[in-house]
């Protein structure tokens, strides 16, 4: 992503070996000021992209750098100082301790700790913090860590999988929070998820991954109004020579009794259908997750080196 | 603040000309005053469940339009929008309108004469169906003088 100043995070060709699941090569860099959405099916390698960002796990190459400091010269706690991180589990060698004595011993690494913002932030959760951690049902759990990972301020939010847990209730107070947060308009969200309201409520960009790749990373609304699918009547033989050159063309496949042409240009594909007297028997919009389909098909294609579309 | 602004988003009209043409009006009726504090880009862009990035183009273009202003540190106000502008921005929108059902028309080859009686008969229609209530005031185009 180019034009939008230093990014929060960068990350260059970093790629990640281990016994059962290899990550990257990744390239990607975190515009800072926006909020950007992982989106990808389970083991798509959210979470490992977090812990490598969180220098809780190595890369084999590559490099990263958070909020302009290099990542893997050892430990950088003023830079630690500057994230909040919400790790996907929580952690579970606190459960004997209170809520209260976590909240206590957690601000001591804290300077920018903020008692009335965190105060506020357990009334608006309805958290009462003199339960002890282990106690506390999932829910209760994911909002006291959130409040956690919110008191001190951070200039970056990591957020793995926030909103697991939380009811509906909650989920807008949380989304409310996030839109908060980056109201002053210098800081930075990163966050995993898998719900597609919650990227439509937050994101700026989208990052798409699938089986440790990083699949493409989107503007959000022009990702959500340039993909359309198109559908043609007849079978895909006799539809793939006349929609090859469709801008923008993406998958073509054969959909029941007709063929289904996606494209991520829908304003141009539109055009040239019109000028060429092609007329589609029908067109939709595509959810994220209709687009995500897409994009693991095509990159499964280009895995057993074919090119071009295929049904 | 809450605003009247709607979006297709099935559409593949670009989501920020959705917005602009939108915003447009409203600053342009008059319906936002002069003076009028709008939502931050944030605000805004959570209200619409769009992205800052087309928030923020869209009061970039405006605001090279003259319709809007953004003061460092207290936010982003409707303009003075001067009323030779005013007027000549309330006939755009409906002349683009005006053009598009001209151009509906000749899609199914109507003739001039037709199109011409087409007109007459809907605004007879339209002025029958809004009929001004009893001892109501008959506004002056524009509404210029309302302030």
């Amino acid at each position: 992503m180019n034009g939008y100043g230093t990014p929060a995070i960068r990350m260059k060709g970093v790629s990640l070996r281990q016994s059962h699941f290899r990550l990257g090569p990744i390239d990607l860099d975190v515009p800072a000021g926006f909020v950007t959405a992982i989106v990808g099916p389970n083991s798509s390698g959210k979470s490992t992209t977090f812990r490598l960002l969180m220098d809780l796990m190595k890369p084999n190459e590559g490099s990263i750098e958070v909020l302009g400091c290099k990542i893997g010269g050892g430990k950088q706690i003023d830079l630690l100082k500057r994230i909040g991180y919400l790790p996907e589990e929580p952690y579970r060698h606190d459960n004997a301790l209170r809520a209260m004595d976590k909240a206590e011993f957690h601000r001591q690494w804290y300077p920018g700790w903020d008692v009335n913002f965190y105060r506020e932030l357990l009334k608006l959760f309805e958290v009462d913090h003199a339960i002890k951690l282990g106690n506390m049902s999932k829910g209760m759990r994911r909002k006291f860590d959130l409040a956690l990972t919110l008191a001190h301020q951070p200039e970056l939010l990591l957020l793995d999988e926030p909103s697991s847990g939380l009811d509906t209730i909650a989920w807008r107070t949380m989304i409310d929070l996030l839109h908060r947060y980056m109201e002053s308009g210098d800081r930075t969200i990163l966050i995993a998820t898998h719900i597609v309201e919650e990227v439509k409520r937050l994101a700026d960009f989208i990052v798409f991954m699938a089986g440790g790749k990083v699949l493409g990373m989107f503007e959000k609304d022009e990702l959500l109004t340039g993909w359309h699918q198109y559908f043609f009547p007849g079978t895909y033989a006799e539809w793939n020579g006349a929609l090859a050159d469709m801008p923008g063309l993406a998958w073509l496949d054969d959909a029941g009794g007709v063929v289904r042409a996606v494209t991520g240009s829908a304003r141009e594909a539109e055009a040239w259908l019109a000028a060429r007297e092609i007329a589609p028997v029908g067109r939709k919009s595509m959810e994220l997750d209709d687009i995500l389909a897409v994009l693991v098909e095509q990159e499964k294609l280009r895995r057993q080196g074919m090119k071009g579309v295929k049904p | 603040m809450w605003m009247s602004i709607q979006l297709n988003e099935y559409s593949a009209e670009p989501l920020y000309h959705q917005i602009e043409v939108q915003l447009r009006a409203l600053i342009v009726s008059g319906q936002l005053k002069e003076g009028t504090l709008l939502p931050s880009i944030r605000e805004m862009a959570q209200q619409l469940k769009c992205s800052v990035i087309t928030i923020r183009r869209v009061y970039q273009d405006l605001e090279a339009e003259g319709l809007i202003v953004t003061r460092q540190g207290t936010g982003t106000f409707v303009a003075k929008v001067d009323p030779e502008e005013r007027s000549r921005h309330r006939l755009d929108a409906v002349t683009a309108a005006m053009r598009e059902a001209i151009e509906a028309g000749l899609r199914v080859q109507c003739s001039d004469d037709e199109l011409r009686e087409l007109f007459e008969n809907v605004l007879r229609e339209a002025k029958l169906n809004r009929s001004p209530p009893a001892g109501g005031v008959n506004r002056t185009a524009g509404g210029e003088n309302e302030e």
